[in-house]
């Protein structure tokens, strides 16, 4: 799935007190990270604060807002899986029954799930629904999250919980003083 | 003993289907435990005081919290006192040296000269690596087996021998050889070998070292080198110099 | 005719460099060092594994042995690298990197040294992928693969030569084929390290070597599991899911496991409508990459005792199929013709915060104030207004930062096996200490015990035992409190004591580090009381109850009797178990794997499953049962989808919908002073634990009990324990 991992913004014109101190597109951004995190798509008209904007004094700046076109309306995906589908992004942990790690550290969206029986006629495994062999690989979370709110899908992160790898030491099985010596393999 | 265990395996498996097959080249003692008349738990283990009082002067050699190091030297003096190695002996050490009975398995399984199973009162190994086999070790083995009644491998019926056949025990100077309990009989001949077993088996201790009037490792035909005197210095030297 | 090297011809130079080699050593940071990972440089820390190292630049050496979490073994040899300049390969994994080496982990040399390896391994490996239950995640199968030769030069066809082990008997849980066994030793250090249970080892030398246990005897373990996932190749693999299905037919669904306190997180395997197999997942807060037995192994509970359809009690005192109209419509009669104080609502062990938070509006709406839970808490004092007093403050990841772990009245061991993982883990590596108030038990590391009465735990208040000078002297104590202590009658003062215990040392501890723990017994206890349930039946059974609402609550706290005549049980839940066989109504709800629930673990950490399998049958999801029986009931609650109830819980208690994080609370002070006036006498009886042994286990809430497996395990232990061999472990 190729994506532009820049979001489309347009450039508006927004009457705005340099006190402010506003920059062009990153702090308001981060606003809809923040409120993304919570977990539901990002109304794109609630992003700007307008009021407060209009209230401040007449120097003309000009402001980069990041808009997410809502393309649902026009996708042809039924509204029904539109409205009610929750994307979950995340990255795959490891396999824990392998010591490689092929297959993870990418993003990856995924529907929930939905009803599946087992077909009478081959035994196979049957479903009502359109997305749920659908499984998008990102390279990061911004692309996953961009490519839901296009569509209009409701998401939210699960971050993987990684710790910094620690010292390891072949010595430690023989430490003189240590209790990882009690192993004897 | 395991190439003894091969040679009997190739003579008695013969090739009936279309395909060979040659046996996986395994040791003859099993890796794994399981109850007999002779090993099992009920068989009662305990130091005698007197070898309690060894394995307490062995573990006392050990800096404080590392004693289960003595436990290659406590399963050696359990075997001494009980002729070979039963579980409950094995059980008796690691209880000695506070350590998982596992970690004591794995010593005495690792470790070829712990017997695990019942064996005869002496241990007559035979060595049969090529050096001891040129000089004529396989008279030796045969001379053994007929000796004792019992296959490489057995015990003789009144329990008083069981022959094993070892790889090379480091004396291939004074091949052929045999190790009988602690002692190498040296530069044996067939008939040296009837006598040692005879002497034992009367009871008396047969003088250990080489059968030949050796000493030692000497050349068999006296000295060849370092015969005469040292030579003094400028030895070989061109006189000008 | 000057032969000594220049510095040494010079003793004054040799003096300032020697000098100046003593400066860096007494440097408390040391500086990082540069190395070449196939020409990338990468900056680490001194001590590093070559491994670590390429890791640490995306290049993964293959390994057999190596296991992150475990001791290094350096015997598979699979690790084998160039290193420029050295002559013979080197292990990657225990060789730590020196300054400006440069490793090559692709050069000709490392390949040919894997290749041979490979070679040597699978000289004596069976070929009999096809039907090895490992195939398709296989360790052996794909580094072969990728590194193995294309060719064979094994030439005995006939298989002969091959080795042969014969196979172990470890238990119900593990199947072994030991002749696929490549001794990489991990399982071995796992018994040793991390279960703490020293049975596995090897045997014999040579290619006679074989791992095992040498008597026959089964791996006592709550962890057991875990040696499956270990074992790079079939040699051990999962008894219950032998032969069920290849891992690319599954799908996996990421979830969390509810069957203890501890929220460990798993992989649920699926396939059609049926959970295959449940594996951990990598979680370095809670779980690490273990997961304990019950979780793993219990899931064959969720097929069996199910409740698929809505029942109601016939005139013959049977329960008789019945729709979920009239269900429903008999549920809310009943609920409308009873008097607001006449209803109670129990939640059980299960259930997620969810359907915990909607029957509560439900009968708050019909204006009764009567939910508990099951589990006991006292409510004296502060009682459960502040989250400080039922929280394992310290969280899991934190015990590794204590220096000294004091547990009163808990054996973490069966109650919570990850936390007591954990506690080994810091015991081993850190050199953490462990006393234990309570029975004496077996914790799988070294304590000190100090008693098993109540009355010790005041001595240790006043300063009077003697261990409370090893607790003084702590930098960062923990104190982890089992919830079963607070569910005797003088549960109020134990925890007001311990309280009070944790306050005193929080004087002499590190500023800012949490104390108090209480390790709760089940996953919905932390959310219940998050969402302002009252802990414990005692106070409800006094009143005239006409309608008890069991919500999953299976633990028989309340029976009929308690209610007054012609008083209604209703059950929602998804297992037939106590609940359900005294119920009049029973209503089938969803298990952790077939709903999308928050549940809160004993630490405070809201997490959620997801939905890997639909309900069975006519069973649906917990809160969607109940906000369909208040429209019926003339109270509809204001939430339709997953996400407005999710709304709700973030207006009660905005972390239930912060997924992953932990929400702190230190209100250790004020619930100190509010539990002043707590009367401070003490039972008589000593403290004590239900989970003694090993086989009390496996069966603890309405899943596992209706697990097979989980009753195969406790007949197995229990036979074990008829063994000669059994020496009282567990």
């Amino acid at each position: 799935m190729a994506l532009n991992a820049a979001c489309r913004s347009s450039v508006l014109k927004w009457i705005s007190s340099p006190k402010l101190n506003w920059k062009a597109g990153a702090p308001l951004a981060s606003t809809v990270g923040k409120q993304s995190e919570r977990g539901y798509a990002v109304d794109p008209t609630k992003t700007l604060e307008k009021t407060s904007l209009l209230h401040a004094e007449e120097k003309e700046v000009v402001v980069t807002v990041k808009e997410i076109e809502d393309l649902s309306p026009t996708t042809g995906v039924p509204e029904e899986h539109v409205k009610t589908r929750l994307v979950k992004i995340y990255s795959p942990s490891k396999n824990p029954m392998q010591s490689g790690t092929h297959n993870t550290g990418h993003w990856q969206m995924e529907f929930d799930t939905r009803e599946r029986w087992e077909n009478p006629l081959m035994g196979w495994c049957s479903t009502g629904d359109p997305l749920s062999n659908m499984s998008l690989k990102f390279a990061d979370k911004e692309d996953a999250i961009f490519f839901c709110e296009k569509n209009g899908w409701r998401w939210y992160i699960e971050a993987p919980k990684t710790k910094a790898p620690k010292v390891k030491s072949y010595a430690h099985n023989f430490a003189w003083n240590k209790r990882t010596r009690t192993s004897t393999k | 003993m395991q190439s003894s265990l091969r040679k009997v395996f190739r003579t008695f498996v013969c090739p009936t289907r279309g395909f060979k097959s040659s046996p996986a080249s395994c040791h003859d003692s099993l890796f794994v435990h399981r109850d007999s008349k002779e090993d099992n738990l009920d068989v009662n283990f305990e130091f005698t005081p007197e070898n309690r009082k060894r394995a307490d002067a062995i573990i006392s050699i050990y800096p404080e919290g590392h004693q289960r190091a003595a436990v290659i030297p406590l399963l050696d003096l359990a075997q001494r006192q009980y002729g070979w190695l039963p579980i409950s002996a094995m059980h008796h050490v690691a209880d000695l040296l506070n350590m998982p009975k596992m970690r004591v398995y794995e010593v005495a399984t690792f470790y070829t000269m712990f017997i695990r199973k019942p064996i005869g009162k002496f241990h007559v190994q035979v060595c049969t690596t090529t050096p001891c086999w040129l000089r004529g070790s396989d008279e030796i083995v045969d001379c053994i087996r007929k000796k004792i009644g019992a296959d490489v491998g057995g015990t003789s019926k009144d329990g008083l021998f069981t022959l094993s056949e070892v790889e090379c025990l480091g004396a291939c100077v004074n091949a052929p050889m045999v190790q009988i309990n602690d002692d190498y009989y040296e530069d044996l001949t067939v008939q040296d070998t009837e006598e040692i077993l005879d002497d034992l088996k009367n009871g008396k201790k047969p003088r250990a070292g080489p059968r030949s009037g050796r000493y030692a490792a000497e050349p068999a035909g006296g000295l060849t080198s370092l015969t005469g005197e040292p030579t003094g210095p400028g030895f070989k030297v061109r006189p000008d110099l | 005719m000057l032969r000594l090297p220049f510095s040494r011809g010079l003793p004054c130079v040799r003096v300032v460099w020697s000098a100046a080699v003593r400066g860096t050593a007494s440097n408390p940071a040391p500086e990082k060092i540069e190395v070449f990972v196939d020409d990338k440089s990468v900056l680490v820390d001194p001590g590093t594994t070559v491994l670590q190292a390429a890791a640490m630049v995306g290049v993964e050496i293959p390994r057999f042995c190596y296991h992150e979490r475990l001791s290094v073994a350096g015997n598979c040899r699979m690790c084998l690298v160039e290193v420029e300049k050295s002559p013979k390969p080197v292990a990657a994994c225990a060789m730590p990197v020196m300054k400006g080496w440069r490793i090559k982990t692709n050069s000709e040399m490392t390949r040919r040294a894997r290749e041979g390896v490979m070679e040597f391994l699978l000289v004596n490996h069976p070929l009999d992928c096809p039907i090895c239950d490992q195939g398709g995640e296989c360790d052996l199968q794909d580094q072969s693969m990728a590194f193995g030769s294309d060719r064979s030069r094994f030439t005995d066809i006939h298989h002969s030569g091959k080795r042969a082990v014969e196979d172990k008997d470890i238990g119900p849980l593990v199947k072994t084929i030991m002749t696929r066994c490549i001794h990489c030793t991990r399982c071995i250090r796992f018994a040793s390290e991390v279960a703490g249970v020293d049975d596995l080892g090897t045997t014999g030398r040579g290619s006679d070597m074989q791992v095992g246990t040498y008597i026959e005897k089964m791996f006592l373990s709550e962890l057991s599991g875990n040696i499956i996932d270990l074992c790079p190749v079939g040699a051990l693999t999962s008894k219950p899911y032998s032969f069920t299905a290849r891992p690319w037919e599954t799908r996996k669904t990421e979830s969390i496991d509810v069957l203890d306190a501890v929220g460990s997180n798993i992989i649920v395997s699926t396939r059609t409508g049926e959970v295959l197999r449940i594996l951990p997942r990598l979680n370095e807060d809670i779980n690490e990459e273990w997961l304990a037995d019950k979780a793993r192994f219990a899931y064959d509970g969720l097929k069996r005792q199910r409740l698929m359809t809505p029942m109601m009690r016939n005139k013959d005192g049977e329960l008789v199929v019945v729709d979920w109209e009239d269900a429903l419509i008999a549920t809310a009669s009943a609920l409308s013709h009873a008097q607001p104080d006449e209803i109670a609502g129990i939640a059980g062990g299960l259930v997620d915060a969810e359907a915990l938070v909607a029957l509560k509006d439900l009968l708050n709406r019909l204006g009764s104030e009567n939910l508990v839970t099951e589990t006991i808490f006292p409510m004296e004092g502060s009682g459960t207004d502040f989250r400080t007093n039922y929280l394992a403050n310290s969280t899991i990841a934190g015990i590794e930062e204590a220096d000294l772990v004091l547990l009163v009245g808990t054996n973490p061991r069966f109650e919570a096996p990850l936390y007591n993982s954990r506690i080994r883990k810091s015991y081993l590596h850190n050199e953490q200490n462990v006393a234990l108030l309570g029975p004496k038990i077996n914790l799988t590391y070294d304590y000190e015990h100090l008693g098993d009465s109540a009355s010790d735990l005041k001595k240790l208040v006043d300063g009077s035992h003697p261990f409370s000078a090893k607790l003084k002297a702590a930098k960062r104590p923990l104190i982890v409190l089992g919830s079963q202590q607070l569910a005797r009658s003088d549960g109020a003062a134990i925890l007001s004591h311990v309280q009070q215990l944790a306050k005193k040392l929080s004087s002499s501890a590190e500023p800012d580090w949490k104390i108090l723990n209480v390790l709760h017994s089940n996953a919905s206890q932390v959310a219940a009381l998050d969402l302002g349930y009252k802990a414990g039946t005692a106070e409800i059974r006094q009143k005239p109850l006409k309608v008890v609402y069991l919500l999953g609550a299976d633990e028989g706290t309340i029976s009929p009797n308690d209610l007054a005549s012609g008083g209604v049980v209703i059950y929602q839940g998804h297992h037939g178990d106590v609940g359900a066989s005294m119920a009049d109504i029973v209503l089938p709800g969803a298990a952790y794997t077939e709903k999308q629930g928050t549940y809160v673990n004993t630490e405070g950490r809201a997490q959620q499953t997801l939905v890997a399998v639909t309900p069975p049958g006519l069973a649906r999801e917990d809160w969607k049962i109940i906000r369909a029986l208040s429209e019926l009931a003339g109270y509809k609650l204001p939430y339709d989808t997953l996400f407005e109830i999710r709304d709700r819980l973030d207006d009660i208690a905005p972390h239930l919908t912060r997924h992953g994080e932990v929400e702190e609370a230190s209100f250790l002070d004020q619930s100190v002073e509010l539990s002043k006036n707590i009367a401070s006498s003490f039972d008589s009886s000593p403290i004590d634990v239900k989970q003694k042994h090993l086989e009390d286990f496996f069966m603890t809430d309405a899943i596992s009990r209706a697990s097979p497996t989980m009753a195969k395990c406790v007949q197995a232990v229990l036979k074990q324990k008829q063994s000669k061999y059994y020496e009282g472990e567990v």
